[in-house]
């Protein structure tokens, strides 16, 4: 056990219990809000055991979950259209935590790893991480008026 | 029936086709284990038709 994986530990306990919770309690806009944020609990969680663990195939899983999170969230979004229409769930604060969350731990595996590619593909993720996860909440809370579903 | 493309038309299309390709390549590069000249062909090939698609899709949900 080291700091990485400690902060890994307290990370997914933390995030993915309160994502968790979310998810199976409450109205539907809470719940879809909860899915959307879960994967800003797993993917930093995921950077943190790589760097851990000393294994760089762990970001490929960090990459694919940005990457696909955020898209499942848009099926839920154009899904749930006539719901999400009543309630306009938003959760800005929670959202820009965990873009916060996400951009402090990208940063500090980057400054962990030797410069070079390694650094480019976590800079690709923590982007992905935090754009996807922004342009979903935004689709959950209405913001994309002119697109017929969103 | 022949049909004539405006040159600046022409031109426009190929330089976002190489913007495509170019950013494209760039991201395989960034995100393989080995950088090696199989790789290279590989990448520049799956790039060359990400950057089609990536042109068509742009066009196809560009409405404004």
């Amino acid at each position: 056990m080291n700091g990485w994986i400690l902060a890994a530990t307290v990370e997914l306990a933390g995030g993915g219990a309160a994502a968790l919770w979310g998810v199976t309690t409450g109205p539907t806009g809470r719940r879809v809000i909860a899915q959307n944020l879960a994967t800003s609990a797993l993917c930093p969680a995921l950077l943190l055991l790589s760097q851990g663990y000393g294994r760089p195939s762990y970001v490929d899983l960090a990459l694919l979950l940005a990457l696909l999170g955020p898209v499942g969230t848009l099926v839920f979004a154009r899904l749930l259209a006539a719901e999400l229409e009543r309630e306009r769930p938003s959760a800005w604060a929670l959202t820009w935590a965990a873009a916060g969350l996400g951009a402090v731990v990208v940063a500090a595996v980057c400054a962990a790893t030797a410069p070079g590619r390694a650094t480019v593909k976590l800079l690709v993720v923590g982007a992905l991480l935090i754009g996807g996860n922004v342009i979903a909440s935004r689709a959950l809370s209405g913001g994309f008026q002119g697109v017929r579903g969103g | 029936m022949t049909r004539h493309t405006a040159p600046r038309t022409v031109l426009l299309a190929a330089g976002e086709l190489l913007a495509w390709w170019a950013g494209l390549a760039m991201l395989w590069l960034v995100l393989i284990t080995t950088v090696d000249t199989l790789e290279r062909i590989v990448g520049a090939s799956c790039a060359a038709v990400g950057a089609l698609l990536a042109r068509a899709g742009r066009r196809a949900v560009t409405w404004r």
